[in-house]
């Protein structure tokens, strides 16, 4: 509310008024402005199955899993598929009432006849997968160890943690990059893709109140029951605010933590200077070309866009067992929720495309097999539920005023969803490593553009090992 | 003074002709002054025109009215029942009634009523026991219930039509329906009840921009072909909207404006300050006790509680087209959609209740045959386009939010409506309001949920526009 009152302060547009709201704002800040002590993040244990916990201690064990599918489920999908009842979109719409009927017949179409569930089942199963029970709930990850490590080097551990709709398969393109490095300076990873529970083959919790601070704290004693007592940690979307939980929550367990989607949680005096004089004195506050050409104009980049993409989000936060029954029926329904984000959230101008511009980053491959994981698992209400569950006490609970005090690596993508300047990064993150502006790419960079991605890794992993 | 003396001794020395000229250009100059002055008041607003069929208008609109019968088959029925065995359950959490939606185990009950008990050919031969009708108008089939007064001597009947909203449709009207047509005193009414373009049998715009004005145009036109030049006006939700359209685009056919549901568009310094002293000084800001009551606390129940509840607009009015997709293959998921809004927004308490207190005042036969209007249609989608067409322009600043409304209003209060209005805002932009009722009970789906207090409010309102008129 209160960034959208200063967008709205377009009526100081002449430099005088600029510089004496500069001044006023100034004191303010020098007043005002006071680093956040480094707290620790605090949290209770938990406890997610049915009913009340059994007598006795958790069953710890790490139990190997296979993704499975059968003829029954591949028949009733294409059951499903073969009853869709279309809606023809308006004319010229393209994507800009959400996903455009035509083009959503010929995934469809797609999806029925050529897409091949068994052969993506076995992808899914060339790397190991893994369940173990954490508070009461099965925790589903894929554990992926470099096959030729060179004498006397040790894989350093690694978390990736996946957002919404998105899951642990976003990774398989970037996986052989950070396990198989092509450069042999590079550093060879150990990789655990976890599930967030809720989210794919990793159980919902049956209980309210899972957010992503309990998230983080499942994942931290996932990392210690497989042994890793230090270990970095990649996210973005919600991975991102489940990764930087887990290192508000046990800052001497994250080595590092690398983020590619870091939205700004808590407005300062400092953002709220640099959103209001930032174009007219961008090196003031460290601002690139890019910082100012996603950030101006104020109204238009900072209001009326997301308001035009966050329809899903305020229904999630709301009622999510109402937004997701029906697309637990209509396996087409639920690719038309689900691919539109991987449009519009890879390029805003996509929506201007007839096709969303679906294929020109991805293949409809990939794209359906992420779709399958939340189908097979009738897991999409549970995952729109994590929305509530995190705005459950408000915009500003605890952990986002708490700071990040383990070193931290951005890549801030050009078409990422929020962008977030240096200076901004640097508010949360205490020890900001490294700030990388990258070529190209959206929100699903992982899945987009692995290599950049990987790049960008392996640059913030050096400065912060090479400080070692 | 003695500016005054100066007038009456230089006019003194005029001789007649110019006197006379002098006069006349007075009165001409005042008359045209004061016409120009009256007409900057605006008092409607431009009709404007629009075609919303298939590419290229070629023929012109065929003003022919059908009379329509609604119809169901084996076929139709087997199909919904086929998708309701297919619906894959997910558990909700414990303990959650309906506070993350519409709560999973209730819908199961319900949805086993739905496959099993409720019968959908006797439902349609109910609907058809009004006569509907289908007319072309700007390309686009429109469709109409349309209800004559049994003729009794000495009885006046007025012409009236009623505008449905969203999840609702022409359906939530037919309890009152009799209330009105069927009276035993001397007023009774002649009811048109329309579906907006894009809901249930009318025809769904292919073109883009369909907002509340061109379905405003669209019911003036039709009531015009149907023969009526002044009638009543009754809506609430999109039907509160359209009807103040109607009455703000031939102010000169709308004999009054009877509504349940208020939006305030205009804030401003006059609402601020009311919101400021109104908990403490009512009267200083022409608030009762009653409006205290639900206007406060502010926050709370109007800021708070309408971000919780408007997560549907928010995705409606953009991405209409993702929204309706899956639902238009579940009926169970369009039921759940549907009736989630039946539930809380008939009284918001219902969201801690496993079972949203559904059935306290509906029954599912009737909750039922409304999902079913949209579910046979397939109209859920062109019903959700209807947000993102009317909230594609900032709507504080269209046209006719900064036009006022100046025929006969009166609106009727109801405590569990999702907004609350006091006559003090509502008169910034209604000029003519004559009756102002604080309902004792009753929620957004009024026509539905209390068919009697509602009419009994509208006919009050009609007696008192009617009696001013003699």
């Amino acid at each position: 509310i209160l960034t959208a009152f200063i967008i709205h302060l377009q009526h100081f547009q002449s430099s005088l008024q600029s510089v004496l709201l500069a001044l006023v704002l100034g004191a303010v800040v020098l007043l005002v402005l006071r680093r956040s002590k480094a707290a620790v993040l605090k949290t209770e244990d938990g406890w997610w199955g049915a009913g009340s916990p059994p007598a006795g201690a958790e069953d710890e064990s790490i139990r190997p899993f296979r993704v499975e599918t059968s003829r029954e489920e591949i028949e009733d999908l294409q059951r499903r598929i073969d009853q869709t009842r279309p809606v023809p979109s308006l004319e010229d719409s393209q994507f800009n009432y959400g996903f455009n009927s035509t083009y959503l017949q010929k995934v469809a179409a797609y999806w029925r006849n050529e897409f091949n569930w068994s052969k993506q089942v076995d992808k899914l199963n060339q790397y190991p997968h893994f369940k173990t029970k954490i508070e009461g709930i099965d925790v589903h990850y894929v554990h992926v160890k470099p096959k030729n490590l060179p004498e006397g080097r040790t894989a350093v551990p690694l978390i990736m943690v996946h957002g919404w709709p998105g899951s642990f398969y976003e990774f398989y393109g970037i996986l052989p990059l950070l396990t198989e490095p092509a450069n042999a300076d590079d550093v060879a990873f150990e990789v655990i893709c976890p599930s967030i529970p809720g989210y794919g083959f990793s159980e919902a919790p049956r209980k309210k109140g899972f957010n992503s601070v309990c998230a983080a704290r499942v994942f931290l004693k996932l990392m210690r029951r497989l042994g890793f007592g230090r270990f970095y940690a990649q996210g973005g979307d919600w991975g991102w605010q489940i990764t930087t939980n887990m290192a508000q929550l046990d800052p001497t367990a994250v080595k590092g933590l690398h983020i590619n989607f870091a939205p700004v949680e808590n407005v300062g005096p400092l953002v709220i200077l640099s959103i209001l004089l930032g174009r007219r004195f961008p090196g003031l506050f460290g601002f690139t070309e890019l910082d100012v050409k996603r950030l101006y104009p104020r109204v238009e980049k900072m209001l009326v866009e997301p308001l035009k993409e966050t329809g899903y989000f305020h229904i999630q936060a709301t009622k999510p067992d109402t937004a997701g029954r029906g697309l637990n029926d209509s396996p087409v329904g639920l690719a038309a929720y689900i691919l539109e984000k991987f449009s519009t959230w890879t390029d805003h101008e996509f929506r201007n495309l007839e096709d969303g511009g679906l294929e020109r980053k991805f293949s409809l491959e990939d794209l359906l097999t992420n779709v399958m994981i939340y189908w097979t698992t009738g897991s999409i209400t549970s995952s729109m539920r994590f929305y509530k569950e995190n705005f459950a006490k408000g915009f500003y609970p605890p952990h986002a005023r708490i700071p990040v005090t383990v070193p931290t690596g951005v890549a801030a993508f050009p078409n990422e969803l929020m962008h977030t300047p240096k200076l901004w990064a640097k508010q949360k993150n205490h020890k900001l490593k490294t700030y990388t502006t990258m070529a190209r790419g959206g929100h699903f960079a992982a899945m987009e553009e692995p290599g950049l991605m990987a790049q960008d890794i392996q640059k913030f992993i050096k400065v912060v090992e090479g400080k070692k | 003074m003695q500016a005054v003396e100066a007038i009456q001794k230089a006019l003194q020395e005029l001789d007649r002709p110019k006197l006379q000229l002098l006069a006349l250009s007075s009165v001409g100059i005042g008359l045209t002054y004061f016409l120009v002055w009256r007409r900057k008041a605006k008092k409607s607003i431009p009709l404007g025109d629009g075609w919303w069929g298939h590419g290229q208008q070629t023929l012109r609109d065929d003003n022919k009215i059908y009379p329509f019968k609604v119809e169901t088959s084996e076929d139709e029925i087997n199909d919904l029942h086929r998708r309701i065995d297919q619906m894959r359950y997910t558990e909700p959490l414990e303990d959650c009634g309906f506070q993350y939606g519409f709560n999973s185990n209730y819908l199961q009950k319900v949805v086993s009523y739905w496959r099993n008990q409720f019968d959908w050919k006797k439902q349609v031969a109910k609907l058809n026991e009004y006569p509907h009708f289908k007319t072309n108008i700007e390309g686009l089939d429109v469709h109409f219930v349309h209800v004559r007064a049994p003729h009794r001597p000495g009885q006046k009947v007025l012409p009236l039509m009623l505008v449905h909203g969203w999840p609702g449709s022409f359906f939530e009207f037919y309890k009152i329906l009799p209330l009105l047509t069927d009276t035993k005193d001397d007023l009774a009414f002649e009811v048109i009840c329309p579906s907006i373009p894009g809901y249930g049998f009318s025809e769904a715009p292919h073109k883009q921009g369909f907002c509340s004005l061109d379905a405003a145009r669209i019911f003036l036109k039709l009531m015009e072909r149907l023969g009526f030049n002044k009638f009543y006006l009754q809506g609430g939700d999109w039907g509160s909207l359209i009807t103040t359209n109607m009455a703000q685009m031939k102010p000169q056919c709308v004999s009054g404006l009877h509504l349940n549901m208020l939006a305030v568009t205009k804030g401003g310094v006059g609402m601020l300050l009311s919101l400021i002293i109104g908990p403490y000084l009512p009267f200083l800001v022409g608030f009762t006790r009653e409006d205290v009551r639900r206007l406060f606390p502010y926050f709370e129940k109007n800021v708070y509680d309408l971000l919780m509840e408007s997560g549907y607009m928010h995705i409606q009015g953009t991405k209409p087209d993702t929204a309706g997709c899956g639902l238009n293959d579940s009926p169970v998921g369009l039921a759940a959609y549907i009736l989630e809004k039946f539930s809380t927004w008939t009284d918001r308490k219902n969201r801690d209740l496993e079972d949203g207190d559904l059935e306290k005042k509906y029954s599912l036969d009737d909750l039922l045959t409304n999902v079913m209007i949209y579910w046979t249609t397939r109209s859920i989608i062109p019903s959700m386009r209807f947000y993102k067409e009317n909230f594609k322009t900032n709507p504080q600043n269209r046209v006719d939010a900064r036009t006022g409304i100046f025929v006969p209003m009166g609106h009727a209060a109801f405590p569990n409506e999702l907004m609350h209005c006091p006559l003090p805002w509502a008169r910034w932009r209604f000029k003519d309001i004559r009756s102002y009722s604080y309902m004792p009970r009753g929620g957004h789906f009024a026509a539905f949920e209390e068919p009697r207090l509602l009419a009994e409010d509208f006919v009050k309102f009609v007696r008192k526009v009617e009696g001013k008129k003699r």
